[in-house]
């Protein structure tokens, strides 16, 4: 484990970590927050490992990197294809090991009448599912679906994963 | 409409249209209009004058070890550029908070105002659309009911309507049955006081809902509506009202739009929308509270 924590992200305001969308932040603080808003059809993926005390979140947008290989080049984070093995990567830069990684997910909404003509919530979902299986990662906890917005927490303190909707707080994980 | 014009007059103050906006407006749909008058206009607005120069400088517009003065930086960009920073810069002011309202963090409104003013620009690019710069504008105005509603309920707004919320009932029906009226209805109303034509006013009003029939139909309304939908697909000023809202269905099939289009349209507005952020210095913090 580095000598000093480590934060890889792009905006940290008092120990909280605010990840936008098309993006995604890894740190080793102990005392860091981190946080990302405006979950509609996007998903948060959120990965802590307690033993090196490591964690991310990810705020991805759409699901196949292949619809726009020029800005999955610019921003992985823009896709779960390119942008969750980013994270993981970057997290055991920090130290954590798969293994002990406790991984959470929330959003993947879905604008109403959709029709099966997008489906840009589910398909996100059923490709955060299929890389997970993939690689032998288990999904601890989730809240994906709906048509609602959600922010996603997860503070470094304990590791606790917390989902907001309209003010409304839900502890994702533990359980 | 009691319940549009009770609600705005209501309101103490009411958003105001940046005056700069609507004298280089103005200007520069006059053929008339020279540049001189463009820069005095502009050199009275300090934050302008910055905006212009930091674009025609930048690695897009500059070219390197050269420095472009106002004047020098008018000229390169041209007026329809210089109309764009213009909008761009000052909506950052109008749609700086839309409170506490739709739960949107301070920036997330301009947010989804410019991301939907570049859908709707590559949307009229796409179907050859012969006014790109009025989608723009459209697709910039099109929440401007948002900031009113903000305004007259502020935090009373989500239990207010909450209880009009229903499985597959639209944000917009919800305010109508909680409020009488909608941000979208609100809006146009708003711009038709700023004086703006009444095309602009009714692709306010229908950005949610678009006629599909004649003689209501309107392309620019298909392209705004369209528009608003790729931004809640980005992510882009999603509030407490969320993705309760409907992609009409003459519009998806009108403009052809598939899967694969929506997904790059949503990867173009996203990335136009950094570059811009990019380029501006003090841009708002992106995102959202709920």
């Amino acid at each position: 484990m580095p000598a000093s924590p480590t934060t890889y992200a792009k905006t940290e305001v008092d120990g909280k970590v605010v990840v936008g969308v098309a993006d995604f932040a890894v740190t080793n603080n102990p005392s860091a927050t981190l946080v990302t808003y405006a979950l509609g059809s996007c998903i948060g993926v959120t990965i802590y490992d307690p033993a090196a005390k490591v964690a991310g979140i990810l705020h991805f947008m759409l699901p196949d990197s292949r619809i726009n290989a020029e800005k999955a080049q610019q921003s992985p984070a823009m896709f779960a294809d390119t942008g969750i093995p980013r994270l993981f990567k970057s997290a055991y830069e920090l130290g954590a090991k798969k293994q002990r990684l406790i991984v959470c997910a929330a959003g993947g909404a879905e604008v109403l009448d959709d029709d099966g003509h997008f489906k840009v919530g589910s398909r996100n979902r059923t490709m955060i599912r299929k890389i997970f299986w993939k690689n032998n990662i288990l999904l601890a906890a989730d809240e994906t679906g709906g048509s609602i917005s959600r922010t996603l927490w997860l503070k470094m303190a304990d590791g606790s994963v917390i989902v907001r909707n309209q003010g409304k707080e839900r502890v994702l994980w533990p359980q | 409409m009691a319940a549009v014009a009770d609600i705005l007059e209501s309101v103490d103050r009411l958003p105001a249209l940046p005056s700069t906006v609507i004298r280089l407006t103005a200007m520069l749909t006059d053929d008339q209009a020279d540049l001189g008058e463009i820069e005095e206009v502009a050199r009275h607005d300090e934050a302008l004058s910055m905006a212009i120069l930091r674009f025609a400088n930048s690695a897009l517009y500059g070219r390197a070890g050269r420095e472009f003065n106002l004047r020098q930086s008018i000229v390169r960009l041209g007026g329809k550029m210089l109309l764009r920073i213009a909008l761009e810069q000052q909506a950052s002011k109008l749609f700086e908070s839309a409170g506490e309202a739709y739960g949107l963090r301070r920036g997330a409104l301009w947010r989804g105002s410019v991301g939907g003013a570049f859908a709707a620009e590559e949307m009229a690019k796409k179907h050859a659309f012969p006014d790109v710069d009025l989608c723009f504008l459209c697709g910039l105005l099109r929440d401007v009911g948002k900031l009113v509603m903000d305004a007259h309920y502020g935090a009373d707004y989500l239990p207010m309507v909450s209880p009009h919320i229903a499985p597959g009932r639209t944000a917009v029906e919800g305010e109508r049955a909680a409020f009488g009226a909608d941000h979208a209805q609100i809006g146009a109303e708003l711009a038709l006081r700023w004086r703006l034509p009444q095309r602009i006013a009714d692709a306010i009003r229908y950005h949610h809902e678009p006629p599909a029939e004649e003689p209501d139909h309107d392309l620019l309304f298909d392209i705004v509506h369209a528009g608003d939908i790729i931004c809640l697909w980005a992510g882009l000023a999603i509030g407490h009202d969320g993705l309760q809202y409907k992609l009409a269905p003459h519009v998806r099939k009108g403009l052809g739009l598939g899967r694969r289009e929506a997904e790059l349209d949503i990867t173009i507005t996203w990335g136009r929308l950094r570059e811009l952020e990019e380029m501006m210095d003090d841009s708002p913090t992106q995102g959202k509270s709920t």
